[in-house]
């Protein structure tokens, strides 16, 4: 461990939380500015109805104003890379970094890096991907604002060296999400998902002051590593540590506390389901493996709970996706069985000491964000192209009059898509059948290390429970396949017919994506720069 | 040390968080619920400074709560604003009728 | 690394060639169908090439090595004589089953869809038996299960295909979960992937573990070849188009499950029961489908319970011991097979209906595909000199000096039921009086006999149902080649295989049989009416349940939809009983502690 200046690592927190509140500024002075001379933007009218409308005063909607914030936004996320490319270099070149400002203690290790490209890689690619998706709401500079922060506070909990630091920074990305999700706020199912997601995640933090508060009392100290040093079994402490595991448990969508996330997930705009998919539930679980890491000293059993939540999370998960009609709470549903994969491995390595478990969890945790970024962007891109429809046409076209939901993307509206939009067809199929575990891609690699981890143990318990799981990802296929399947239909649905076309920005994001699947499913040695690293801090951390 | 102080504050500190806990389960409206949850947060704010002072480390103890009476105060604002958006587009505020999202 | 050598450069051909050709067919698109053709012909049929160029260079030394990281061991391909084999047979019949598309696919849609699947699926099921790695093999084996699943249901409009295709995927899949469990065993014991390695080491493995992976093995494969209890898929996959049913029984999909036992009997003889089980088995998978067959009305399911029935007789042969047998069944099952289903594509294509009842004298119509189909039948019924009738007395007989005596009788019962249903079905094709309202008449007065693409890969197979049997010598010699052991039967020349054939006296037996199975179909007219008819209404209520396996998938899913459905209604949406989860997470996860800690 070395005491130099981390300058990248710091950096790497500092541009996205520095830069927020310019770009904030930057859009809101667009708006008026338009709003002064009458040109682009968009301002909210209320009409007598109580409905919002955007009234997008250009003349010419289909040539906006340049999004200045969105630009911005663009621009910071892709500087933030160039500290990023730093830390890792510290961090390969001499292993785990600590720093800090003033009292807050940082330390830059394998796992942090891990959340940190997971937050910024698919940040990123949302971004990117976000111009068009959510064109013509209101306050689009909020969502880019919201977005690049939520980045930077997710960099910072992955940096996070003590527990109630830990704590802020995941108050702050939990805020940053409650706005994203019910960005769309003119809907009311968006804003029933904001608000529970809000209540249910607040209750969870709570729980978290009170460990911290336990924490506090019981060793006198909040910084991780002191308290591993201190920690012995004592009740309140246990107490702590079950208070941990349900309070980010909410955010990590753990079994029984899962209720916000089919509802967020699948009412929030696209990019943010991506976010919320692919990173901010795996910062929930990097947040109880952070800190349960510190109370190891506590009990052994923080392995086996974890391993019990992983088998009921892919049960409960895969049960709930499999008579699912709505594709976004389809896949939200599949989020929670493939959070289960990642707490089963990780449970693995840490109740048995296997390197693979942790390494094969982080593994899974990792392709999962790629995989299930890509399908939450292509069901966006779907939306997206089909919208104009559902808004007008959509009664018309498809003989029925849900209009008390709003607009959700059925999976029968999807049939035959892959004529009209081949790219996007290909690659959400790309995402299913990897998230499937199909092999050559991504998610059979991860899901077979965590597979290895578990027959290593010579358990049979653990044996069993891996046939279990392995039994599940078979199930899956069951609702992947028809999917898929549907994509491919030979006569196109009304909607896919009249659908418009997507831009290159959307594409973009999605073929990346798509490459990166191929590329770890073919060759997994590419990421272990990433993965080892890894997988050994949660390791040791645990005392393993 | 002083026990006495110390005890009175759990009995408050779990009093507040009884009084919490039911309400969440309990209230449904909308309003009500983000007052309860700022009742949590306070028996949390109170947990952390008998936590502190415990652990001979009051001044500790007191940052903290400062800080995390901040921190949620704006999940009070974000969750009122919510709460306004909810009033105007579904015209109430109970949280049983809203539960359209389900199964 | 290795030198790169012709033996290796043939090895990456023949999978590389049907994968590049899949691209190719794609990146033609759907627009340029005479090139699609072309491309998905010429990469296939030089993948045939490639391997048979590979067949005199097998070599039991890894060719190609990948070193993969940690936990993934080193990806090689052994080109030994089984792998090699087995490839020739993917890759030749594959191709065929390419040109043969041809003609049959020329006025669907979606053809680079069709023909990239197809190509994947050949090359996937070549790499399978060249893989000198365990998760390799269990890598190809999962893409061989989603190529098969996405030919099947290829008519996806049609819901029938599609389920067809899900229950194909999930039924193997759930096999696969044994080979699974088999390959993690092995490396959590041994902590190496490499096939060669493991053979080697079996012994060391504890008994314990050995057993989960020789019965873990067994599940994959009885699922992958469509044996008692996981048939049912294959019946359904019908709804494929035709070509691809031919790839799936006689190229692909079903031979791997035999590949699997055969390349990895070496290690499990010893285990306990489980040459019982696998001989188990196959009989009942050859006594049951046969029945299913003989019930059957539909052209295409009749073949596919004949596909069951006779790897069930190759099953059994590894059961017994004689591997030789049990490949040397599967090169001329491969051979009358796809011939047997290409012929009745072409019956099908004219036709426009797999309803043998509304078939009946189209012998006269297409007078070149009732001979090539009666050629297949024969080979199929075992009549010498057609290479079924050498493959299935060589099985009967390694049998009957091997195996249980109950088993020998009932597989040689199962070959006079052979004899019965393949003639049932040739007579109601072809010969039988036209069916009440057969539309080969009235729709397709002037419609022909097979197309050139199609007689191109008929006679290709014909020619193979007289020859094959030919190289039993030089396939004996192949065998030995890279896997070592005695069950392999010294095969040294054609000659030895036929003098031992003919002077069995199993051979006799087993004609007799065949003759009395033809003799019922002659006359059956002749037999006494009550006996048949009460004797065929128990039979078939029996059959027309499948025994009672197709009940058990459906009370399976059932219960998945139900307990499914059940579930979702904790998702109430509301926000009170949201916190009762959190509330209630927090006492489990506190109760637990307090007692387990």
């Amino acid at each position: 461990m070395n005491e130099l200046t981390p300058l990248a690592a710091f950096w790497l927190i500092a541009i996205p939380l520095i830069s927020t509140p310019l770009i904030y500024l930057a859009g809101r002075l667009q708006v008026s500015l338009a709003a002064g001379t009458g040109m682009g933007g968009g301002r909210k009218l209320v009409t007598a109805n109580g409905q919002v409308v955007v009234a997008t005063t250009s003349a010419t909607p289909r040539t906006p104003a340049p999004d200045v914030a969105r630009w911005l936004g663009l621009m910071a996320l892709a500087a933030t890379w160039a500290p990023f490319i730093g830390a890792t270099r510290d961090l390969i070149a001499n292993g785990p970094a600590k720093f800090g400002l003033e009292s807050i203690a940082l330390r830059f290790d394998g796992l942090s890096l891990l959340l940190a490209l997971l937050a910024l890689g698919l940040g990123t690619l949302v971004m990117l991907f976000s111009g068009q998706g959510v064109s013509g709401a209101a306050g689009t500079e909020k969502y880019y604002t919201l977005l690049v922060a939520m980045v930077g506070l997710m960099i910072g909990l992955a940096c996070a060296g003590d527990i109630f630091n830990l704590w802020i920074w995941f108050e702050g990305m939990a805020v940053a999400s409650y706005l994203l999700v019910g960005f769309h706020h003119e809907e009311p199912a968006a804003l029933e998902a904001s608000v529970k997601y809000l209540v249910q995640s607040a209750a969870g933090s709570v729980l978290v002051l009170l460990s911290i508060a336990l924490i506090l009392a019981q060793t006198g100290t909040l910084n991780l590593e002191e308290i591993r040093n201190t920690a012995h079994t004592t009740p309140g402490l246990l107490a702590a540590g079950a208070l941990l595991m349900m309070g980010f448990g909410v955010k990590g969508a753990l079994v029984p506390l899962h209720t916000w996330l089919p509802d967020a997930h699948a009412q929030a705009p696209s990019g943010i389901s991506a976010m919320l998919s692919g990173v901010v539930v795996m910062a929930g679980i990097i947040a109880i493996l952070r800190s349960l890491a510190a109370l190891a000293g506590v009990t052994p059993s923080w392995g086996s709970l974890l391993i019990g939540f992983g088998v009921l999370n892919i049960a409960f998960g895969n049960l709930m996706a499999l008579r699912q009609t709505q594709v976004k709470r389809l896949l939200a549903y599949s989020t929670l069985s493939h959070i289960g994969y990642i707490l089963l491995g990780v449970g693995i390595g840490v109740a048995y000491g296997q390197p693979a478990g942790t390494q094969g969890g982080l593994f899974h945790m990792l392709t999962h964000g790629v995989m299930k970024g890509l399908a939450f962007l292509a069901a966006g891109a779907f939306l997206y192209g089909l919208q104009p429809l559902f808004e007008s046409d959509r009664g018309k076209l498809t003989q029925r009059s849900d209009a008390a939901h709003a607009s959700p993307l059925l999976i029968s509206d999807l049939a035959g898509a892959a004529q009209r939009y081949p790219l996007v067809a290909f690659t959400l199929s790309l995402a299913l059948l990897g998230l499937g575990g199909l092999p050559p891609l991504a998610g059979f690699m991860s899901k077979w290390q965590i597979f290895v981890a578990g027959f290593a143990t010579q358990n049979p318990v653990v044996g069993g429970l891996v046939i279990f799981a392995a039994l599940n990802s078979v199930l899956s296929l069951a609702y992947y396949m028809p999917l898929v399947n549907m994509l491919y239909r030979q006569a196109p649905s009304k909607l896919v017919e009249h659908g418009r076309a997507i831009p290159l920005t959307m594409l973009l994001p999605l073929g990346l994506l798509a490459v990166t699947i191929v590329a770890i499913g073919i060759w997994p040695g590419l990421v272990y720069w990433l993965i080892e690293p890894a997988g050994r801090v949660l390791l040791a951390s645990f005392g393993g | 040390m002083n026990l006495a102080p110390l005890n009175v504050a759990l009995v408050g500190v779990l009093g507040l968080l009884g009084i919490g806990m039911y309400g969440l389960l309990m209230t449904r409206n909308l309003i009500k619920t983000v007052i309860v949850l700022q009742i949590l947060v306070k028996a949390a704010v109170l947990a952390l400074v008998m936590a502190g002072s415990a652990a001979g480390q009051i001044h500790l103890g007191q940052s903290l709560a400062l800080t995390v009476i901040v921190a949620d105060t704006i999940v009070a604002v974000v969750g009122l604003a919510l709460a306004i958006q909810v009033r105007r587009r579904c015209g109430t505020l109970d949280v049983q009728a809203l539960a359209t999202l389900r199964r | 690394m290795p030198s790169i050598d012709l033996t290796t450069i043939l090895t990456l051909l023949t999978v590389g060639f049907l994968w590049i050709g899949a691209v190719a067919v794609l990146w033609a698109g759907d627009g340029r169908r005479q090139m699609q053709n072309l491309l998905a012909a010429g990469f296939a049929v030089a993948a045939g090439l490639a391997a048979l160029g590979l067949l005199p260079l097998a070599t039991g030394q890894a060719v190609v090595r990948i070193a993969m990281g940690s936990f993934f061991g080193d990806f090689t391909f052994v080109p030994d004589g089984l792998g090699v084999f087995l490839a020739a047979v993917a890759t030749v019949v594959g191709s065929l089953a390419v040109i043969f598309s041809i003609d049959y696919m020329h006025e669907e849609a979606q053809l680079g869809r069709y023909y990239a699947l197809v190509l994947f699926f050949i090359g996937a099921m070549a790499g399978l038996v060249l893989a000198g790695n365990l998760l390799l093999l269990f890598l190809f084996w999962e893409m061989v299960a989603f190529c098969s699943y996405a030919l099947i249901s290829f008519h996806n409009d049609d819901p029938k295909a599609v389920a067809g295709g899900i229950k194909a995927l999930v039924i193997t899949q759930l096999g696969g979960l044994g080979l699974l469990a088999g390959v993690l065993t092995a490396y959590a014991t041994l902590g190496n992937y490499q096939v060669e390695y493991f053979l080697a080491n079996a012994h060391t493995v504890p008994p314990a573990a050995l057993a989960v992976i020789a019965f873990g093995f067994l599940i994959a494969a009885a699922a992958k070849s469509a044996q008692v209890p996981f048939h049912t898929w294959l019946p359904d996959a019908m709804e494929a188009p035709t070509p691809v049913s031919a790839l799936i029984h006689a190229a692909t999909m079903v031979n791997a499950g035999v590949y699997l036992l055969a390349r990895f009997y070496p290690a499990f003889a010893d285990v306990p029961g489980w040459r019982t089980a696998v001989m188990t088995v196959g009989v009942l998978s050859a006594l049951l489908a046969a029945g299913l067959a003989l019930m059957a009305t539909d052209l295409k399911r009749v073949l596919a319970y004949s596909t069951i029935s006779q790897l069930g007789y190759m099953v059994y042969a590894v059961g017994v011991g004689a591997i030789f047998a049990s490949q040397f069944h599967l090169l001329s099952h491969a051979v009358f097979k796809a011939l047997l289903f290409l012929g009745a594509g072409a019956v099908i294509h004219l036709v426009g209906t797999r309803d043998m009842q509304q078939m009946g004298g189209l012998g006269r119509q297409m007078p070149f595909v009732r001979n090539v189909f009666v050629i297949g039948a024969l080979a199929l019924a075992g009549i010498p000199i057609l290479n079924g009738f050498w493959s299935k007395e060589l099985i009967l007989e390694a049998g009957f000096a091997g195996g249980p005596f109950a088993a020998y009788v009932i597989m040689l019962a199962v070959a006079g039921l052979t004899a019965l249903y393949t003639f049932r079905t040739v007579w109601l094709v072809f010969f039988g009086p036209p069916g009440a309202d057969s539309p080969s008449r009235e729709r397709n007065p002037a419609a022909g006999d097979a197309p050139p693409a199609m007689r191109v890969a008929l006679g290709t197979l014909v020619l193979g149902t007289f020859v094959t049997w030919l190289l039993a010598g030089p396939f004996g010699n192949l065998l030995e080649i890279g896997i070592k052991g005695p069950a392999f039967g010294h095969v040294s020349s054609t000659l030895r295989v036929v003098e031992e054939v003919l002077a069995a006296p199993t051979t006799l037996i087993a004609l007799i049989v065949v003759s009395l199975g033809l003799a019922v179909w002659y006359w059956r007219a002749k037999l006494p009416a009550n006996a048949t008819a009460s004797g065929a209404a128990g039979f078939r209520a029996w059959f027309a349940r499948d025994g009672g396996f197709e009940g058990l998938n459906h009370a399976i899913a059932g219960l998945i939809q139900g307990s499914s459905e059940a579930l979702r209604t904790t998702q109430t949406g509301q926000l009170n009983w949201n916190i009762v989860g959190i509330a209630g997470g927090l006492a489990i996860v506190l109760a637990i502690l307090a007692l387990g800690a």
